[in-house]
């Protein structure tokens, strides 16, 4: 298992190698520098100001120090929030979405296993057709449509939740945003749950299990449901990248304040330091993620752990 | 299957002719009509923000999303197919080059990659194809050279060898014809990935830029006017719902058919 992670670790050290990299070329050859303001400055400023932020420095210099920078989390000032640094901004917008993220992840799971899970223990009836239609369904629908309609039908016309903001922190402004995020993942956990356990309630040791005269509870339980969530835990790693630009989209939403607002913010008014930042977050995230979806994949299924 | 491919027809047909058959153009602006309800006069659906035919803008706009989409999912194919089938001809060491090329790309975030891009380089729709059909051809090449590894065993292809054929003779007209049904599937699958993708950037104002609309912007200015106009939400939102939920379908069914 150590080996396990270790190995993993040192996987995606070439990863983020190529997004800092890639991050520090792009921002080099983009038109238009840091200086080019309304009104063309005087040489002697400019010059100032290249030596000052060490633009006259040979290149791989340059790239030295950013690491370094990096290293001590340190990702520079950000252009359009004045007065913040990135590492200000990252601090205030990442523990709203990891919140976001964390509370959809555990109710696409719960939703997910839930009805993937019981169709597949009446596979072939009509419950089970029912189930895997809204799966397939809400996997067909992007964040942007089922948020707006959330927010549509459960803030405006029904007027039960709050629709914007995170107010004073309470609770209710975190339920409609949790549910728009989670649903898309929720369906396709729900089909790979009904796809594996499906698969496995035909296997041997199964047929075995019932032979012995087990109860059917006690076989699922027992017997099926560790190896038919291994397709769930594989899919754990794209699903955390597909929780993380659908946080991006439901922050716009529903007016919340996390990382993803600041991206798109970012973005919109190319503020290169501010979007780097958050790429580098973000990727670090997801391979995080990737390398729990291993773990708990060498844990369902003893095979995979050499 | 005939529902499906019916419904998709349908959605195309009335993306490309639709506009034609309606008096105001996507970005012609009524100045006696802001904001207007459903049947206002000649808007059948009404008015947006500042005037402009909602119909006709959801019209151009599906034109728009479904144009991106193709063009995205041919540079996908095209890539794809190629770095797959070398691959998989190749074998051996390249192989394993090429494919760990495609294992690294995979674990880029790549949707945040593209965005950095946007930002880096202006917002165009040329860039917008352009990056999704990058992220995209990796399933494409995957799939492509897993299909070549197990047809270069195959007895035809051994006899095509025997009989003296050059390697690209033999990728081009023994190989690749076998692996069209497989590479169709997946580029089936790949629209709505695709679809999804711009619907995504233009909805965060990063994709498609005004006047020029699509899905994903009209999603956007519904949402921002949901409170006093909801159809402008709903019209767009059934529209990408039907187009996303038949490419998933047909492209199962396909997949099914030629992989079982």
């Amino acid at each position: 298992m150590l080996h396990l992670i270790r190995s993993r670790l040192f996987a995606a050290i070439p990863t983020l190698a190529a997004v800092i990299l890639l991050s520090f070329v792009l921002m080099r050859i983009a038109p238009g520098g840091p200086f080019d303001g309304e009104r063309p400055l005087d040489p002697q400023t400019r010059a100032a100001l290249t030596s000052a932020y060490g633009l006259d420095r040979p290149l791989v210099e340059q790239i030295g120090r950013y690491l370094w920078r990096l290293l001590h989390g340190d990702f520079g000032p950000s252009l359009v929030y004045r007065d913040f640094t990135v590492s200000d901004l990252i601090a205030r917008g990442l523990p709203v979405s990891l919140t976001l993220g964390a509370l959809a992840l555990l109710l696409a799971l719960l939703l997910g296993l839930a009805a993937g899970l019981s169709a597949a223990a009446r596979a072939g009836r009509p419950v089970d057709h029912a189930l895997m239609m809204v799966a397939t369904l809400l996997t067909a629908l992007p964040t942007f449509v089922v948020g707006p309609l959330l927010a549509l039908v459960f803030g405006l016309w029904a007027g039960w939740l709050p629709i914007s903001g995170l107010g004073d922190g309470d609770a209710a402004h975190l339920i409609l945003p949790v549910i728009a995020l989670a649903l898309p993942s929720a369906g396709a956990i729900a089909k790979l749950a009904r796809a594996g356990l499906a698969d496995v309630l035909g296997q041997d040791h199964v047929l075995m299990a019932r032979a012995r005269g087990l109860p059917s509870y006690r076989i699922l339980i027992v017997h099926a449901l560790r190896p038919a969530l291994v397709p769930v835990a594989s899919y754990l790693g794209p699903a955390a990248a597909g929780l993380l630009t659908g946080a991006v989209v439901v922050e716009t939403v529903f007016a919340l304040p996390g990382l993803g607002r600041y991206f798109v913010q970012g973005a919109l008014n190319r503020d290169y330091p501010l979007v780097l930042g958050v790429v580098l977050i973000y990727a670090s995230l997801i391979i995080l993620f990737n390398l729990l979806a291993d773990l708990a994949y060498g844990w369902l299924d003893p095979r995979a752990r050499d | 299957m005939r529902l499906v491919s019916l419904l998709l027809i349908a959605v195309v047909a009335v993306a490309l002719l639709g506009p034609l058959a309606i008096e105001w153009r996507y970005d012609s602006i009524d100045w006696s009509a802001v904001h207007a309800p459903p049947l206002t006069g000649t808007h059948l659906f009404g008015t947006d923000a500042v005037g402009r035919d909602l119909l006709a803008r959801t019209l151009v706009g599906t034109r728009v999303t479904l144009g991106v989409a193709a063009a995205a999912a041919m540079v996908a194919l095209v890539v794809g197919v190629a770095w797959g089938a070398t691959a998989g001809w190749c074998g051996g060491k390249i192989d394993e080059a090429m494919m760990r090329v495609v294992d690294a790309l995979y674990a880029l975030p790549f949707m945040f990659v593209v965005i950095l891009l946007m930002v880096v380089f202006g917002r165009s729709i040329l860039l917008v194809f352009l990056g999704i059909g990058m992220v995209e051809w990796l399933t494409m090449a995957r799939v492509v050279r897993g299909q070549m590894l197990s047809l270069r065993q195959r007895p035809f292809v051994i006899a095509a060898e025997a009989a003296g054929a050059g390697p690209v003779r033999i990728v081009l007209t023994h190989m690749l014809p076998n692996i069209a049904g497989v590479a169709i599937a997946y580029l089936l699958l790949t629209l709505p990935q695709v679809v999804m993708i711009e619907s995504f950037l233009s909805f965060l104002g990063l994709g498609v830029q005004e006047p020029m609309t699509s899905l994903g912007i009209l999603l956007k200015d519904g949402a921002d006017d949901m409170d006093i106009a909801p159809h402008a939400l709903l019209l767009p939102g059934v529209i990408l719902m039907v187009i996303l939920l038949c490419l998933t379908r047909a492209g199962e069914l396909l997949r099914d058919r030629y992989t079982a």
